[in-house]
């Protein structure tokens, strides 16, 4: 009876040892090598695995939805084990999550962003304001009702705001969602429809955020009658000190 | 229950009647500043009625009386063809103030404004706070502050048409508006 030194070592349990030694029949070595080395899997699986596994969200939040998301983002929850990285640019990112209300104002802002990831790209609707326009839906002038009517909205997160367990469920579900689909319909990613979008006829106009607001001419002018009052108005004196400090 | 009902007029009516003042609003009177008052609120803050022409000598006073901090500056809107509103909280901090009592003193002026024609001059060169919160009301209401020296929209799109928090308003019929079912 040969005793191979790598069968007895601490490894194993002691049960395990005795079967050897009763029953030392060595396992057939070239399949434990190959199993050992060898990985057997479809192209599928493989592009799917490695898309799912490496989901970048950008760092979206628009009020307190974000809060949850960002406790996901911490050592608690820790979502950096899905391979979830937050990325500050829409250009790295290939997952949106719409952490918050989208107003009127912030639609084409959002949209702008969506526009700029890279393909494949998808969105988790997180919280009851981005799917239907939550608690603003029974009287607001401005909130979107429901996020999905400017981008198309793959998994919905209800709640108010929803927990970072959650947001977990939400990835598990959209990794299966990713993990159905086929190598060949990637040809499909390819912009042949693109969103309706009027030509812009836009004008070009000088930025407003200069770095000068506190510095326009209308802030250091203040009312000759208040001026001539003479009394020692704080607003008064600074528009002087800084109409001194500028030499204007 | 119409008994209780009576008592309670009664006594809003004995409220009326009686002289509540407060010394603000008896200090502006003897030194010749116009104003209605219009009681107390549930705290004991003074509310004061001014005339919009009179608001910057009036608020030039209250300064000098020593109300150095503005709490907050805001409006709103009557009714529905009622008047607009503009309201200043002011409030008198010293060191002895915060470091000796709970309360400071504190006066409430109202400054009602047609809605035909919202002009109201802004108090921007007395307390900086009302810079943005002036913005802001003239972005709900419509109201415009004379004065002000960077009066544009804050919170709403600068090409949004109308002023949302008017009783009058009608929300537009954008698509992205519409309920979500």
């Amino acid at each position: 009876m040969v005793m191979k030194s790598e069968n007895v070592g601490l490894d194993f349990s002691i049960e395990e040892q005795t079967q050897r030694l009763i029953n030392p029949a060595e396992k057939p070595q070239v399949t434990q090598d190959l199993s050992n080395n060898v990985v057997l899997t479809t192209l599928n699986d493989l592009y799917n695995w490695s898309r799912m596994s490496s989901l970048w969200p950008m760092l979206y939040g628009t009020s307190c939805c974000f809060i949850e998301f960002a406790a996901m983002i911490g050592s608690r929850f820790d979502f950096d084990r899905f391979g979830l990285l937050p990325r500050s640019s829409p250009r790295q990112a290939d997952l949106i999550i719409t952490a918050g209300t989208v107003t009127m104002k912030m639609a084409p802002a959002l949209v702008r962003l969506y526009e700029q990831m890279q393909e494949p790209k998808y969105v988790i609707a997180m919280g009851a304001c981005t799917i239907t326009g939550g608690m603003f839906s029974s009287d607001s002038y401005t909130t979107v009702r429901g996020v999905d009517k400017l981008i198309p909205v793959d998994v919905y997160i209800p709640g108010c705001p929803p927990r970072p367990e959650a947001i977990m469920d939400a990835i598990i579900k959209l990794r299966k969602k990713i993990g159905t689909e086929g190598f060949k319909e990637r040809a499909n990613l390819d912009r042949t429809h693109r969103y309706y979008a009027v030509k812009h006829e836009m004008k070009v106009v000088s930025p407003i955020l200069t770095g000068q607001y506190l510095e326009m001419p209308s802030r250091m002018s203040p009312p000759q009658e208040l001026v001539d009052s003479g009394i020692p108005l704080p607003a008064l004196q600074m528009a002087q000190k800084e109409v001194e400090i500028l030499g204007r | 229950m119409a008994d209780n009902q009576e008592s309670q007029t009664e006594s809003a009516a004995l409220v009326t009647t009686t002289e509540v003042s407060a010394p603000v609003s008896q200090w502006l009177t003897s030194n010749g500043f116009e104003h209605e008052f219009l009681g107390l609120d549930k705290q004991g803050v003074p509310i004061l009625k001014i005339d919009r022409q009179f608001l910057l000598p009036f608020s030039t006073a209250l300064y000098a009386y020593g109300f150095n901090y503005m709490m907050y500056q805001c409006g709103y809107d009557a009714g529905a063809g009622d008047s607009l509103v503009s309201v200043y909280h002011l409030a008198k901090l010293t060191d002895e103030v915060i470091n000796n009592s709970d309360r400071f003193e504190e006066v409430r002026i109202k400054v009602f404004l047609p809605r035909a024609d919202p002009r109201c001059p802004s108090v921007y060169w007395i307390w900086k706070t009302a810079d943005w919160q002036e913005r802001e009301t003239f972005d709900m209401y419509g109201i415009v502050y004379e004065g002000h020296p960077n009066l544009k929209r804050i919170l709403m799109p600068e090409d949004w048409i109308g002023y949302p928090l008017r009783k009058d308003y009608v929300t537009p019929d954008f698509y992205e508006l519409q309920d979500a079912y």
